[in-house]
C-alpha cells in the first residue's frame, strides 16, 4: 500500500540513493538498517518531501506522487497520510505536550479547539503521558519528548509512520519506554518505517528488515530469516559486528 | 540654588513629566509598534527569498540605515511641503521613527529567526503547515523570546531618540524644558531635569523588560 519507485538522490556529485525502490505492505514494520552514510535517513526524508529527491515516485493507497515536484495541495493531501517522527524529536519549544499534538490539527486542518484536543488528550494518554499534557517539552525528559513526538505523528491518523532513528538521541535508560510505544503501535497493525540502529528492536518488533549500504538497498528480508539466514555476505558481517563486541577480536572489534 | 529654582524645578518637573507621558511615551510606543511589525516583514521577506521584495527591503534598510535621523525628519516634516504633502509634527516623527525601527530591528529579527532550529520548521511542515501558517504559530514565537533583549535595547534607545523631534517643532520633554529655560534662563537645572526625566522613563522600561523577560522563561 506504500511505495518508493526508483529514487535516485546526490549531493554534489556524491550519489546517497541509487535507484532505491522499496514496497511495504499494510501492516509492515519496515526497520531500515545500515552503517552511517549509507542513505537510510536521506532515504525517509525523501519519503517525507522534506529532502527533495532527484527523481523517483511514490505511491500511497493508489496514488502516485512524484518525489520530485508536488504541487502544495497534494502535499497537504500526502502530509495528512503519514506521520514523520524526527530523531531529535523536534517539539515546538512554544507548545505544550498537548499544544504540540493538536497543532497540526488545528491550524492545517481547522479543526475546532475542542475537537483536537480531545484527540490530543486520548493521543497522549495511549503514550503514557496523561499528567504531562500541559509541560512545555523543555520540562519534559528525552523519552518522553519522544513519545509526545509520536502522539504528535498520530493525531491525523496515518496510513504510515516514518521514524528517522527515534531513539539515537536518547540515554540508554529512556529508550525503552520509546521502543515500548512503537511496539505498541506495531502490535495494532499500525504500518511503520523505522530507520534504526537498534537490533534488538529490529529483531523483536520489525516485520521485515532492510539493509541499506552506499545508496543501495543490499537485502532484504522477513525479520525472522534476515537474522537467521542472511544471504549477504556484508550482511552477516554487520549483524555480527552490531550484535558484537567484545567476544571477537578477530573482526576488529570495532563498534559504531 | 536658591529657594526661587527649587519651586520653579518642582513645578516644571509635572509639565516635563505630563510632557513624557501626552507626547514622548505615545511617539515612543507608536513608532515602536509599526516598527516591530515592519521588521517582521522585512526579515520574512527576506528568509522567504520573495525575489522583487527582497531586493526592495535591502534597498530600504540600505538607505533608512546609512543616513541620519534628523535628515530623514528634515525631510518629511520641512522637504515634503514643497511637494504638496503635509504631516504634522507628531506623525512626521512617527513615520520616519518607525521606519528606523523597522530598518535597524529588521537584522535582529532575521538572526532571531534564523536561530530556531530547522527542524522546528521541518515539523511544522509534516504536520502539514504552510510556510506561512508556521512561521505565525511556531517560529516567530519563539524568535520573540531570543530577540527580546536587544529589541529592548532598542525601545529605549527610541524613547530617547524622540527627544530629536524637537528640531521638528513637536513640543516633547526637551522642548518644554527649553521653553521653561528661555524664560527663566534657567537652562543648567532645566536640562538637567530633562534628562531625570528621560532616566526615570528608561528606568522603568529597564524594570518592565527584566519582569517580561522572566515571564517569558516560565513559559518554556
Amino acid at each position: 500500500m506504500f511505495s518508493l519507485i526508483n529514487v535516485n538522490k546526490k549531493f554534489g556529485g556524491n550519489v546517497v540513493l541509487n535507484n532505491v525502490s522499496l514496497d511495504v505492505n499494510r501492516g509492515d514494520v519496515v526497520a531500515i538498517l545500515g552503517p552511517s552514510g549509507s542513505g537510510k535517513t536521506t532515504l525517509l526524508r525523501c519519503a517525507g518531501y522534506l529532502t527533495k529527491a532527484d527523481s523517483g515516485t511514490l505511491v500511497i493507497g493508489g496514488e502516485r506522487y512524484d518525489m520530485k515536484k508536488i504541487s502544495s495541495k497534494d502535499l497537504r493531501n500526502y502530509r495528512r497520510r503519514v506521520g514523520f517522527v524526527f530523531q531529535t524529536f523536534n517539539l515546538y519549544g512554544n507548545k505544550t505536550a498537548l499544544g504540540n499534538v493538536t497543532l497540526g490539527l488545528r491550524v492545517s486542518q481547522k479543526m475546532p479547539k475542542e475537537e483536537a484536543e480531545k484527540i490530543g488528550k486520548s493521543l497522549l494518554e495511549r503514550v503514557g503521558l496523561a499528567d504531562r499534557m500541559d509541560y512545555y517539552p523543555s520540562k519534559l525528559s528525552g523519552g518522553q519528548q519522544q513519545r509526545v513526538a509520536i502522539a504528535r505523528a498520530l493525531a491525523t491518523n496515518p496510513e504510515v509512520i516514518f521514524f528517522d532513528e527515534p531513539t539515537s538521541a536518547l540515554d540508554p535508560e529512556l529508550t525503552g519506554e520509546v521502543l515500548t510505544v512503537i511496539k505498541q503501535l506495531a502490535d495494532e497493525g499500525r504500518t511503520m518505517i523505522v530507520v534504526t540502529h537498534e537490533m534488538e528492536f529490529a529483531r523483536k518488533v520489525a516485520t521485515r528488515v532492510v539493509f541499506m549500504e552506499d545508496g543501495e538497498i543490499v537485502e532484504e528480508n522477513t525479520a525472522k530469516e534476515f537474522f537467521e539466514n542472511p544471504r549477504k555476505e556484508r550482511t552477516r558481517e554487520f549483524i555480527f559486528k552490531s550484535s558484537t563486541w567484545s567476544q571477537n577480536g578477530e573482526t576488529g572489534g570495532e563498534s559504531e | 540654588m536658591n529657594e526661587r529654582i527649587v519651586s520653579e524645578l518642582i513645578e516644571s518637573f509635572g509639565k516635563l513629566f505630563m510632557a513624557g507621558i501626552k507626547v514622548s511615551i505615545p511617539l515612543t510606543l507608536a513608532s515602536f509598534s509599526t516598527g516591530l511589525a515592519i521588521a517582521f516583514l522585512v526579515a520574512l521577506v527576506q528568509i522567504a527569498k520573495i525575489p522583487v521584495f527582497r531586493f526592495l527591503v535591502r534597498v530600504y534598510v540600505w538607505i533608512i540605515r546609512c543616513t541620519p535621523m534628523i535628515v530623514q525628519l528634515f525631510i518629511v516634516y520641512f522637504g515634503l511641503p514643497n511637494i504638496g504633502i503635509r504631516f504634522s509634527s507628531f506623525v512626521s516623527a512617527w513615520i520616519v521613527m518607525s521606519l528606523s525601527v523597522g530598518a535597524y530591528c529588521s537584522e535582529t529579527v532575521r538572526a532571531a529567526i534564523e536561530s530556531v532550529p530547522v527542524g522546528q520548521l521541518e515539523a511544522c511542515y509534516c504536520d502539514g503547515l504552510t510556510f506561512w501558517q508556521a512561521m505565525i504559530h511556531v517560529i516567530v514565537p519563539q524568535a520573540l523570546r531570543t530577540a527580546f533583549p536587544p529589541l529592548s535595547n532598542s525601545i529605549i534607545g527610541l524613547v530617547k531618540d524622540t527627544s530629536l523631534a524637537y528640531n521638528v517643532a513637536l513640543v516633547e520633554i526637551l522642548a518644554t524644558a527649553q521653553r521653561i529655560a528661555s524664560r527663566t534662563y534657567d537652562y543648567f537645572w532645566l536640562y538637567l531635569e530633562a534628562g531625570l526625566i528621560y532616566l526615570i522613563f528608561c528606568s522603568v522600561l529597564t524594570v518592565v523588560q527584566r519582569k517580561a523577560e522572566a515571564a517569558l522563561e516560565r513559559r518554556r
